[in-house]
């Protein structure tokens, strides 16, 4: 059994086009994994070394042809701004980035908020549209509407798991 | 060899093979050989080039992808090379133009004008298909073998640097599109 929110975070993703997954892992997204692994085969994941690296990747697979979805941590953004704004922006290679959130409310860990905080202001200071799953159930539709948005419009579009989502609500499971 | 020479040895070895470019000498190198709509040239993300081309050989394994990096850029993405060496994609090469400096930004000197060895770090990251090469001929030998024995490969052509006098199209957005048209994706893609 699954938590409902990576169940749906999933069934967005399939339903947004992608099948290839570039990341860098996190305990929350661990659990999207375990989905994907699970429940869409189809759906090929690639292990990155650092998350500016699964934007290239990812940029590359665009590319070649595929519907390509970036997974990180919220404290990964600050290793990847000089891929957006040098290559996903300026070249309009759009992708679906999936940002599993440390830093917001509920965290006890001091160190991962002040990046926390920043992941909106920085998101739409560098042109990347930002989408926030508002709860479990909301998942679905969050997660398709921002990457399908993002392959239509040919920019990279952004959609925020937040931690009350993901590590604090009640443990229902799909 | 300046790098100049090795680019023009690399473009002759060339058919329609898509090719990822390092940002700036390069790319700049590579568009003086003359340019081509299956060129991929980037303009920043310095570091990126071999994963960009990772991911296209990924997405297209009936094309052979070739990237031309930097010993300075790849320096800068190692964790790239054992990406590379996990996912072992055959039809990719990475191609690093090794002159020992930053030479886009004035020549300062690199790790591997002090011992660095980025054919050695490639092996030892997983990729078993590598080389390095000093002459043009061998250049055009490695890269004839590129065509049968799969890869991933690692090419280290250690090359003099040449002063670029020429740059390739800035408009981003016009390099992707004439790319995607040119390796068929947009087709694919009903665009």
């Amino acid at each position: 059994m699954s938590p409902l929110w990576a169940t749906n975070t999933c069934a967005g993703l399939h339903a947004a086009g992608s099948r290839h997954v570039v990341y860098v892992p996190d305990n929350p997204l661990s659990h999207v994994l375990g989905v994907l692994r699970d429940r869409h085969p189809d759906v090929q994941t690639t292990i990155a070394t650092r998350e500016e690296e699964a934007f290239g990747i990812a940029a590359g697979l665009y590319l070649g042809g595929k519907l390509p979805t970036v997974m990180l941590q919220s404290s990964g953004l600050g290793n990847s701004i000089n891929a957006v704004t040098s290559l996903l922006v300026p070249y309009q290679i759009p992708m679906l980035i999936l940002i599993s959130m440390r830093g917001d409310a509920g965290e006890w860990n001091a160190a991962q908020v002040p990046m926390g905080r920043a992941v909106e202001p920085i998101c739409h200071a560098i042109g990347l549209s930002t989408v926030t799953v508002a709860s479990a159930e909301d998942a679905a539709e969050a997660v398709a509407l921002a990457g399908k948005t993002a392959f239509m419009t040919r920019l990279p579009g952004v959609c925020l798991l937040p931690r009350r989502v993901t590590a604090l609500a009640p443990n229902v499971v799909a | 060899m300046t790098r100049l020479d090795a680019t023009r040895v690399l473009a002759a070895a060339l058919a329609d093979d898509p090719v990822v470019a390092s940002l700036g000498h390069p790319a700049y190198d590579l568009f003086a050989t003359g340019d081509r709509d299956t060129y991929f040239y980037t303009w920043g993300s310095m570091g990126l080039a071999s994963s960009v081309g990772l991911g296209l050989a990924v997405a297209r394994p009936e094309r052979r992808v070739v990237v031309l990096d930097g010993d300075g850029s790849l320096l800068m993405n190692l964790g790239s090379l054992a990406t590379i060496g996990w996912v072992k994609p055959k039809n990719l090469v990475v191609i690093v133009w090794d002159n020992g400096l930053y030479g886009t930004t004035g020549g300062q000197d690199t790790a591997t004008a002090h011992g660095a060895d980025l054919e050695a770090a490639a092996r030892a990251l997983g990729i078993a298909a590598t080389a390095t090469v000093r002459m043009p001929g061998e250049l055009e030998r490695v890269m004839a073998r590129t065509r049968t024995e799969g890869g991933p490969w690692v090419i280290v052509a250690k090359v003099d640097e040449s002063q670029p006098t020429v740059k390739p199209p800035q408009d981003c957005v016009a390099i992707k599109n004439r790319f995607m048209t040119a390796i068929g994706v947009h087709r694919a893609m009903g665009r």
